[in-house]
């Protein structure tokens, strides 16, 4: 039987960051989520690493924090940090009593807001609206979920923190008013296992309603929906926010090689609800193309979604107007020991979050150690001299976005690949840039149980074709080199990861994404014949 | 002059815009004749659209760059209208803007001055054509990286625009400007007059103007870009002047042409080089948009040639069909076959270079062995070096569609 001193139920911004707090402070950790890591609201966001500016009106606490936070990750998360810098817009048509407040707002909070002239904000981003009446710069960052997410745990692995992924708590067993331990099943082969343990920490956002009600316990988590847009090329080279009282739609973020656009906020039933709908696309785009006039002529990827987990305290508010900020629960005030529930919050502060905690859990443990997740990088960068060297085996492009996906030690193994093996250099994802070497490396991983797990560590199938041509080759791939024995089934996972690329294009289906879905189908359905049946 | 009075194209309609048209659909790969002939290009799609996507992440450049003609037949079959090869050029320009460039280079990419040099000089086009043949045998030319197995285009004795100036034309109240252009004006002045008779025929005076310059073709190529910002500016503002005077310009050389009409305002995305744009024409475009008004002179002498029609890239790329092939037929005793047999692999100063001398005749093999089965007169082609390759490539004679076309008035 598996034994772990703290079990932490849910692999996502929160969750992640309180294993590696756990694990640096030298407490076993074990870390369960029941699909890949960051599946929930820690992915389907924006990808803003928030200056605070967002908040500098409103709710100057959770600005303070978050500029704190912002620097914090800048420094020990390089790897997946981009340091593209923010801009605040106030158009024509927005108040222009709120700049006067959110200048103060920001000066109060400790955040730079600087002004630009309008031509300059035009040089920065010539798509920009020319109904544009000043411009801020601000230090809004754009971050990696993926990369963040695994970075946490690859650093919490160091000091012998584990993780499964696709396990999800089914049962909290308690002895005595106290838990002893959680019940997994493995959501790939339907098995399941106990896991002993004194203290389980419900991280599971959206879920974590559903987990607490495990052990007969009722916390109060309002599932909150976001809707995105993801545009095909980087619209902006900065995060540009619209500067007005926040509202849908006036967030876009250089995410990569893509841009995002975001979001609504709809409360909704239930937190597995990722479903986006043309409505919600048209309505974001009608709010996006106040800021960017020419929006619709840019293509759009996908739509996706998720859910905010807002903490909802007895007789609180619901929707935008409830706290971003978090709680943390002891349910020992509930009458069980050993079990604490941490809910709420904004992806940004999650480190915050988890030291938060992890000094409470440490107190009950009686464990001194100081929390150093704010000093210590997630991972360490490869280095320069390595990357140069590396160069000759990569796509342009293609060397330092594989590096900071990789880290070292990976990144070390598949320029080996590349080096012995040059038809590895042939990309499996042009679109993305991914070498077959990165595939295969990711394919073997023991947390790979689908393309999709592949696809969130090398970025393959998340460009402009959306895996029509990474679909079928990375299906090949993985048959090759994947541990799990679903692998083999080479015509299964094509399609199931054909289908999870389809469900973020269906709402987005005009003009360009469908004549790009028409060639898709036209491939698969016609030339290939997946579908089986008459042609 | 301040840049920011300059009126750009608005930046959803630059030309750098459409990469994100691009639905990755391969068809550019497929047709590109660079990738048929050797591995090491990566092929269009890659080096322009997907990789505008991927410029943020690191300062870098894609080796295979470099293998890119410009023959824009990606452009062409691009179903969603993306600028692939120009894309393909702005990186090039932006590459050599901290590397260095070759002496070849240097070479290629100024023809004009070359020229001019030459024939500034008393028997300097005599002299320079034996220098030349003797550089050859000395393999001189290898050693600058250029192909040894070329000859490098012969100078004529007098280049057209002195001989411009011995014609006498009939006075008309209908004028065009011609761009001669580098080869015409250099080396096959003889097209220049054959234009000047055709279009006197057709009641056209011909006009000149000094002030023109090479047109920038072999300098965006060879990546000297801001070079050809330049040139593109100061003919730019001629051909602007002439189209408030009422007065097309023609050019004769498509590649001259197509810079003119379309890479200008691709390439640098000035609102004024859109308008100079729509007063350029192709001479066959434009006598064919006279046959379309009834406006050309049908009243041909028969001419007795079988000839292989040689439509050139840079032609297919302005998208006017193939108006020389209609109007020769339309002479007696002519009867014109297109060649069908795509890109020569000449693609302006590439052939000429050294490293890609095998490429470039890999290209052309199937044009090549499509002029030899048709054994025709002579084959006609609009482009100047697609002429030197099919001499190169065949011993065939090549000339302009206008020298024959000439020949029936």
């Amino acid at each position: 039987m598996r034994k772990a001193r703290v079990v932490v139920i849910g692999g996502g911004a929160t969750g992640v960051g309180i294993l590696r707090d756990l694990s640096m402070r030298g407490v076993d950790a074990l870390l369960v989520e029941k699909c890949d890591l960051v599946n929930g609201a820690s992915s389907r966001y924006h990808g803003l690493l928030h200056s605070g500016g967002r908040y500098a009106v409103k709710d100057q606490e959770a600005a303070k924090e978050c500029i704190i936070e912002n620097q914090i990750l800048r420094k020990i998360g390089k790897s997946c940090v981009e340091p593209t810098g923010g801009m605040f817009v106030r158009l024509d048509i927005d108040d222009p009593e709120y700049e006067t407040a959110w200048v103060k707002g920001c000066a109060d909070s400790g955040i730079e807001a600087k002004q630009i002239s309008l031509d300059e904000a035009f040089a920065m981003e010539p798509l920009l609206s020319r109904h544009a009446v000043s411009a801020y710069l601000v230090p809004d960052a754009a971050i990696d979920g993926f990369r963040m997410s695994w970075q946490n745990v690859e650093s919490a692995k160091r000091y012998g923190g584990r993780c499964l992924t696709y396990r999800e708590a089914v049962g909290v067993l308690t002895e005595n008013g106290k838990v002893t331990g959680v019940t997994l099943r493995n959501n790939i082969t339907g098995d399941e296992e106990t896991v002993e343990c004194e203290m389980l920490v419900n991280a599971a956002g959206g879920w974590a309603g559903k987990v607490a009600k495990l052990a007969g316990l009722d916390v109060g988590v309002q599932p909150d929906k976001g809707t995105l847009l993801a545009f095909n090329q980087r619209l902006t080279s900065h995060v540009v926010n619209r500067l007005h009282k926040s509202s849908d739609g006036d967030i876009f973020v250089p995410h990569g090689s893509i841009t995002i656009l975001g979001t609504s906020s709809m409360s909704i039933p239930d937190p597995e609800d990722t479903s986006t709908s043309r409505e919600e696309v048209e309505n974001l785009l009608a709010i996006g193309e106040k800021t960017f006039e020419h929006l619709r002529d840019c293509r759009m990827l996908r739509s996706f979604a998720g859910s905010r987990p807002l903490y909802i305290p007895p007789g609180g508010e619901v929707g935008r107007s409830a706290s971003r900020g978090f709680a943390i629960v002891d349910h020992k005030n509930d009458g069980l020991d050993g079990m604490m529930t941490i809910v709420g919050g904004k992806f940004t502060t999650y480190r915050l979050m988890a030291e938060k905690i992890v000094d409470q859990i440490c107190a009950k443990f009686k464990v001194t150690t100081p929390c150093r997740t704010a000093e210590e990088p997630l991972v360490p960068e490869v280095a320069p001299e390595k990357k140069q060297a590396a160069r000759q085996y990569f796509p342009a492009y293609g060397t330092d976005l594989a590096a900071t996906r990789l880290g070292p030690e990976r990144f070390d193994k598949v320029v080996e690949r590349l080096e012995k093996d040059p038809e590895s250099r042939e990309l499996v994802c042009e679109c993305e840039n991914v070498t077959l070497a990165e595939v295969e490396e990711m394919a073997a991983e023991f947390s790979s149980f689908q393309i999709n797990d592949i696809r969130r560590r090398t970025r393959i199938g998340m460009g402009t074709c959306q895996g029509n041509f990474c679909a079928l080759r990375s299906a090949g791939v993985f048959a090759k080199y994947g541990k799990t024995p679903g692998a083999k089934d080479t015509l299964g996972r094509m399609k199931e990861f054909l289908q999870g690329r389809w469900k973020g294009i269906r709402p987005v289906l005009v003009g360009r994404t469908l004549r790009e879905t028409e060639m898709t189908r036209a491939l698969y359905e016609l030339s290939f014949h997946v579908n089986g049946g008459e042609a | 002059m301040s840049d920011t009075k300059i009126k750009q194209i608005a930046p959803e309609e630059a030309a750098v815009f459409t990469a994100d048209h691009c639905l990755s659909c391969t068809s550019c790969m497929s047709s590109c004749p660079v990738m048929e002939a050797t591995k090491e290009y990566r092929g269009p799609k890659l080096v322009g659209p997907a990789h505008s996507r991927m410029h943020f992440s690191q300062e870098d450049e894609e080796d295979s760059l470099d293998f890119c003609s410009n023959c824009k037949s990606c452009d062409r079959a691009c179903p969603s209208g993306v600028a692939v090869s120009t894309l393909n050029m702005l990186q090039r320009g932006e590459y050599y803007k901290t590397h260095a460039h070759s002496q070849r280079d240097e070479m290629l990419a100024h023809g004009e001055k070359m020229g001019k040099l030459v024939h500034s000089l008393p028997l300097g086009a005599t002299c320079a054509n034996i220098g030349m043949r003797i550089g050859k045998a000395l393999g001189i030319f290898g050693l600058f990286g250029l192909a040894v197995e070329r000859d490098m285009p012969s100078y004529a004795a007098s280049t057209f625009k002195s001989l411009y100036k011995n014609i006498s034309q009939k006075k008309s109240d209908k004028k065009v400007v011609f761009f001669p252009g580098c080869f015409i004006n250099d080396n096959e002045p003889s097209v220049g007059e054959a234009m000047v008779k055709v279009m006197q025929v057709n009641g056209y005076e011909v006009l000149l103007d000094d002030k023109f310059c090479c047109c920038g073709s072999p300098m965006v190529v060879t990546g000297y870009i801001d070079e050809a910002k330049e040139h593109a500016d100061r003919n730019v503002e001629r051909i602007l002047y002439w189209k408030n005077q009422g007065v097309p310009v023609v050019a004769a050389c498509t590649s001259c042409s197509l810079m003119l009409k379309k890479e200008y305002e691709e390439l640098f995305n000035e609102a004024k080089m859109k308008q100079a744009a729509a007063n350029v024409y192709d001479l066959f475009e434009f006598l064919d948009i006279l046959a379309d008004k009834g406006e050309l002179n049908t009243n041909f002498q028969s001419v007795s040639a079988k000839l292989t029609y040689h439509v050139p890239c840079h032609l297919k790329a302005q998208g006017f069909g193939v108006p020389a092939a209609s109007i020769l037929r339309d002479v007696p005793g002519v009867t014109v076959e297109l060649a069908d047999a795509g890109c020569c692999g000449m693609s302006g100063n590439y052939g000429f270079k050294g490293d890609k001398y095998d490429i470039s005749m890999k290209i052309g093999e199937k044009l090549f062995s499509r002029i030899k089965e048709q054994a025709a007169d002579s084959v006609i082609c609009d482009c100047g070096t697609c002429r030197l390759q099919i001499r190169h490539g065949t011993q065939a004679k090549a000339c302009h569609p206008v020298e024959i076309l000439a020949k029936a008035y």
